[in-house]
C-alpha cells in the first residue's frame, strides 16, 4: 500500500456550498414552510398565491431543487416533477424566482469577497475560496465565512477547508446542512477513503458504474489499485487521475476570473408544440433574456445559434455567424431567426418541438467596448458616477 | 345574487379608472382581478399590484352585500364593447359573474373576495395639502418623462416629491438629465421629502382631469395616498436617498440665448431623422447670431439645420441625446424657451421665462 501523500500541504482550500439554496431562499420569505417538504418547480403560483401539494401537479417539469425535508423521501433536483410527486404528493410546490436567488447569490458572495478575496464563482451557490493568504487558525477564518453568509443573507452554508479544491470539495458535503469540516493531510486514510468513489468531483455514474464492477466501492478501493491497472481500464488521463484522486493530489489554482465562451437560454414547453406563433414568442423572449445577461456582464458575442429538441429528443442545432460582435437583443434575434430559417421547413416541423434554446458564442469583451465605441454617444453622468 | 343594473357608461367609467395598474403577469394570478363590494348602495371598483391601489365607486340599487373578484381586462374588454348607453346588468351566481346587456350574456369566473390582498393604509397619514387637479396634472407632466425606467439605481425609477411651507416641489431624474418643477400649495407642515414610484406618477397623471375639482394629497412614512372625486389612490414609497438635485442645478451661467420651441423642435426632428436607435447624438454648435445643428450617422449621411439666435456669447461645440431634448421641449408650454450653456463638458439649463419654478438640466453627450 501506498503511503498517503498530499502535494502542496501548505496550500488552504475553502469550498463553500449553499445549504439547499433556492429552497432556503424560498423559506426566507415564507418562514411558515419550514420544516415541511418544499419543491422548487412548476409554472407559477395559485391564483391566491398560496404553495399546493404536489398531488396537484400534473406536467412534465423538473424539480429544481427541493428542501432537506423532501429529500427525505428521495427527491433530488432535475428529477421530473411526476416522480418526486410519485414519491412525496404531500410536498409543497413552489416556482423558481431566478432573480431573487442571483440576488441572495451576489450578496453572500460579497459577504465571502470581504473576508477572502480571491474566490472561483462556481455557479450561483457555490465558491472555491483560496485562503492561503489569510492569517488565522482555519476553523476560525471558516466561522467568520459562515457567519458572514449568514449575516448578509440569513442563509447557511457548509464549508471544507482543506489543501486543495478536490479534498474541500468532498469535505462540503460531508457536514450539511451548516455543516463546517477540516481536512488536514493525515484524515485521508480515515475520512476521504471510506467514501464512496463516486462522491469524487468528476467520477459520474458512467464511471461510477464501470468502477462497480471492477469491485470498487470506495475511494479506499481505489487507492489500492495501481496507477496502471487505473489506467488500463480507464484511459492514460482519466486513470491517472483517479489515482491522484484517491490520494488527494490536486494541484489545480482557485481561479478568481475566468473568461465566459458563451451564454445561453434555453425552455421547454409546456406541451410538445408545432405552433409558430409561440415557439417565435419564446424565441424572442430567450434572446432578450441571453441579451441582459451578455449587458450586464459586458460581453458581445459573434456566433448565435438556436437549439431545437423534438418530441423525441433528437437535437438539432443551427449556428449563423454575423460580422461584428453583437449584444443587443434586436441583433440577437435577427441572427437566431436567421439560424432557425436553415432548419428546411419540411425538418423544422417534421416533428412536434419540446424545448429551443438560443445560445450567443464567441465572445469578447473588447467587442462589447468596441460596440460602445461605435455607439459613440454616452451622454456624461449628472451625478458624476 | 343582484349585484347592479346601470347604464355602460355609469360602469365602465369606474373600471377603467382603476383597471390602468393592473398588470397583466404577477406571480399572483388574483392581482389581474377587479375587486367589486356591493355596501349599502354603493359599487365600489378596487385594483392592486400590491405596491399601488386603486379604488372608486359607482352608485347602485340597495340590496344584499355582496363582494367577488373577477379578471379586469375582461370585464373591461366586454363593457368596452357593448354598445354605449346600453343598460348593464350584473348578477353573481354560483361563483360566476353574469353581465347581460340586451341580447348580449356574459358569464365570467370568480376568484373569492377573501383571498384577494389589499393594500393596509398607514395610520399615520400626517403631512398633506390640497391643490387643484390641474395644476397638479400640469405639474407632474413638468416632470415626469424625466425619471429612470428599470434603472438599477432604483430611487431614480420615481419621482421625488418635498412639501415644505407653502410649497410642494417635484425633481425627477435618470442620472443624464433632471427635472425639476414647483408650485406654491396651502400646507403648513414640516418639511417631507418623499419618493413616489414611477407606475403610480404615471397613474395619477392620467387620472387627474384639467378641472379646478381638488386633490388632497397625504403623506405617511411609507406611504402616499391621493383622493380626487370619487377615487382614492394609495401608493407605497420607494426607500432610498435621491440624489442632491441641487447640487447639479447650475447657477451663473453666462453663455445663453432664446429661442422659439416650435422652431427648435422642428430643426432638432429633422436633424433626428438621420439618427438611430443604438446613436441618437446631435451636435449644437453655437456662435456669433446661430445656432446650428447637425447629425451625421455611420452611413456617412448628414443633416444641416441652422437657426438665428441673439447670442454674443463664447463660441460653444456640444453634443446631446436628441431625445433629451425633444423630450422638455414637448413637455413645457411656452413659446420661447431659454438655454444656458457653460462649455462642452458641462450640462445645459433649460428655461421656460413664463414659469421660473421649472428648470431642466441635461449633460452633453460625447460625439
Amino acid at each position: 500500500m501506498h503511503a498517503p501523500a498530499v502535494a502542496q500541504p501548505r496550500r488552504r482550500i475553502a469550498h463553500l456550498d449553499m445549504d439547499a439554496f433556492y429552497a432556503s431562499v424560498e423559506l426566507l420569505r415564507r418562514p411558515e414552510l419550514r420544516g415541511l417538504p418544499v419543491v422548487i418547480g412548476g409554472r407559477r403560483l395559485a391564483p391566491d398565491g398560496q404553495p399546493r401539494p404536489l398531488s396537484e401537479y400534473a406536467g412534465r417539469g423538473v424539480v429544481t431543487t427541493s428542501t432537506y425535508e423532501a429529500r427525505a423521501y428521495g427527491v433530488h433536483s432535475a428529477m421530473s416533477m411526476m416522480k418526486a410527486r410519485a414519491l412525496c404528493p404531500q410536498a409543497l410546490m413552489l416556482p423558481a424566482d431566478f432573480d431573487e436567488y442571483r440576488r441572495l447569490s451576489r450578496l453572500f458572495k460579497s459577504a465571502v469577497a470581504s473576508i477572502a478575496p480571491d474566490i472561483e464563482d462556481r455557479g450561483i451557490d457555490e465558491v472555491y475560496i483560496d485562503l492561503t493568504h489569510v492569517p488565522g487558525d482555519a476553523r476560525l477564518v471558516a466561522h467568520s465565512i459562515k457567519a458572514a453568509v449568514r449575516d448578509a443573507t440569513g442563509l447557511t452554508c457548509s464549508i471544507a477547508v482543506a489543501p486543495n479544491k478536490l479534498l474541500a470539495k468532498i469535505g462540503s458535503e460531508l457536514d450539511k446542512p451548516d455543516g463546517l469540516t477540516l481536512i488536514e493531510p493525515d484524515d485521508l486514510e480515515s475520512v476521504i477513503w471510506p467514501l464512496p468513489a463516486k462522491r469524487i468531483n468528476g467520477v459520474g455514474p458512467k464511471a461510477s458504474e464501470r468502477l462497480q464492477k471492477l469491485n470498487i466501492h470506495t475511494i479506499g478501493d481505489l487507492a489500492r489499485e495501481t496507477p496502471q491497472f487505473l489506467m488500463r481500464h480507464f484511459g492514460h488521463n482519466y486513470g491517472r487521475w483517479l489515482h491522484d484522486c484517491a490520494y488527494g493530489r490536486d494541484e489545480r489554482p482557485v481561479v478568481t476570473f475566468q473568461e465566459p465562451k458563451s451564454r445561453s437560454r434555453e425552455t421547454t414547453f409546456e406541451e410538445d408544440t408545432r405552433d409558430w406563433d409561440s415557439i417565435a414568442r419564446e424565441l424572442v423572449a430567450l434572446c432578450q433574456q441571453v441579451a441582459e445577461d451578455l449587458g450586464r456582464r459586458g460581453y458581445a458575442g459573434r456566433t448565435i445559434g438556436v437549439k431545437v429538441r423534438y418530441d423525441n429528443f433528437r437535437i438539432v442545432t443551427r449556428d449563423n455567424s454575423v460580422a461584428v460582435p453583437v449584444n443587443d437583443a434586436l441583433s440577437i434575434r435577427k441572427a437566431a431567426f436567421a439560424a432557425l430559417a436553415r432548419l428546411a421547413p419540411a425538418q423544422r416541423f417534421a416533428r412536434p418541438i419540446r424545448l429551443i434554446g438560443v445560445r450567443v458564442g464567441a465572445l469578447s469583451r473588447a467587442g462589447a467596448e468596441a460596440l460602445d465605441r461605435a455607439g459613440r454617444g454616452r451622454t456624461l453622468a449628472l451625478f458624476g458616477d | 345574487m343582484h349585484l347592479v343594473t346601470a347604464e355602460r357608461d355609469a360602469l365602465l367609467k369606474p373600471i377603467q379608472t382603476v383597471s390602468g395598474i393592473v398588470e397583466r403577469r404577477h406571480t399572483l394570478p388574483i392581482l389581474s382581478n377587479l375587486l367589486l363590494t356591493k355596501t349599502d348602495g354603493e359599487l365600489s371598483f378596487l385594483a392592486t399590484d400590491i405596491e399601488v391601489q386603486i379604488s372608486t365607486k359607482a352608485q347602485c340599487e340597495k340590496g344584499q352585500d355582496a363582494a367577488t373578484t373577477v379578471a379586469a381586462r375582461k370585464l373591461l374588454d366586454i363593457l368596452r364593447a357593448l354598445p354605449a348607453g346600453a343598460n348593464v346588468s350584473m348578477e353573481l351566481n354560483n361563483k360566476k359573474l353574469n353581465i347581460k346587456a340586451g341580447k348580449s350574456r356574459f358569464s365570467l369566473q370568480t376568484l373569492a373576495a377573501e383571498d384577494f390582498p389589499t393594500v393596509s393604509q398607514s395610520a399615520e397619514f400626517k403631512a398633506g395639502f390640497t391643490v387643484g387637479q390641474k395644476s397638479l396634472k400640469a405639474l407632474l407632466a413638468l416632470v415626469q418623462y424625466a425619471m429612470a425606467q428599470q434603472d438599477i439605481r432604483y430611487y431614480l425609477n420615481g419621482l421625488l416629491l418635498i412639501v415644505e411651507k407653502g410649497q410642494a416641489k417635484v425633481v425627477a431624474t435618470d442620472g443624464h438629465r433632471l427635472a425639476f418643477a414647483a408650485l406654491a400649495v396651502e400646507s403648513d407642515v414640516d418639511r417631507q421629502e418623499v419618493i413616489i414610484p414611477r407606475k403610480t406618477v404615471i397613474e395619477l397623471e392620467r387620472l387627474l382631469d384639467d378641472s379646478d375639482e381638488p386633490i388632497r394629497i397625504d403623506i405617511a412614512p411609507t406611504q402616499v395616498r391621493f383622493q380626487f372625486g370619487n377615487v382614492e389612490l394609495v401608493s407605497k414609497l420607494v426607500e432610498g436617498k435621491f440624489p442632491d438635485y441641487n447640487r447639479v442645478i447650475p447657477t451663473g451661467y453666462k453663455n445663453s440665448f432664446s429661442i422659439a420651441r416650435e422652431e427648435l423642435i422642428g430643426c432638432l426632428q429633422r436633424a433626428a431623422i438621420l439618427t438611430n436607435e443604438k446613436f441618437k447624438g446631435v451636435r449644437c454648435v453655437v456662435g456669433d447670431g446661430s445656432l446650428k445643428i447637425s447629425c451625421t450617422n455611420t452611413d456617412q449621411e448628414e443633416a444641416q439645420e441652422e437657426a438665428e439666435i441673439d447670442y454674443s456669447g463664447d463660441a460653444i461645440d456640444i453634443g446631446f441625446n436628441v431625445t433629451y431634448l425633444l423630450d422638455v421641449l414637448a413637455h413645457v408650454k411656452s413659446e420661447t424657451i431659454t438655454v444656458a450653456l457653460g462649455d462642452a463638458n458641462s450640462s445645459a439649463l433649460v428655461t421656460t421665462p413664463d414659469n421660473t419654478e421649472f428648470k431642466y438640466v441635461v449633460m452633453p453627450m460625447r460625439i
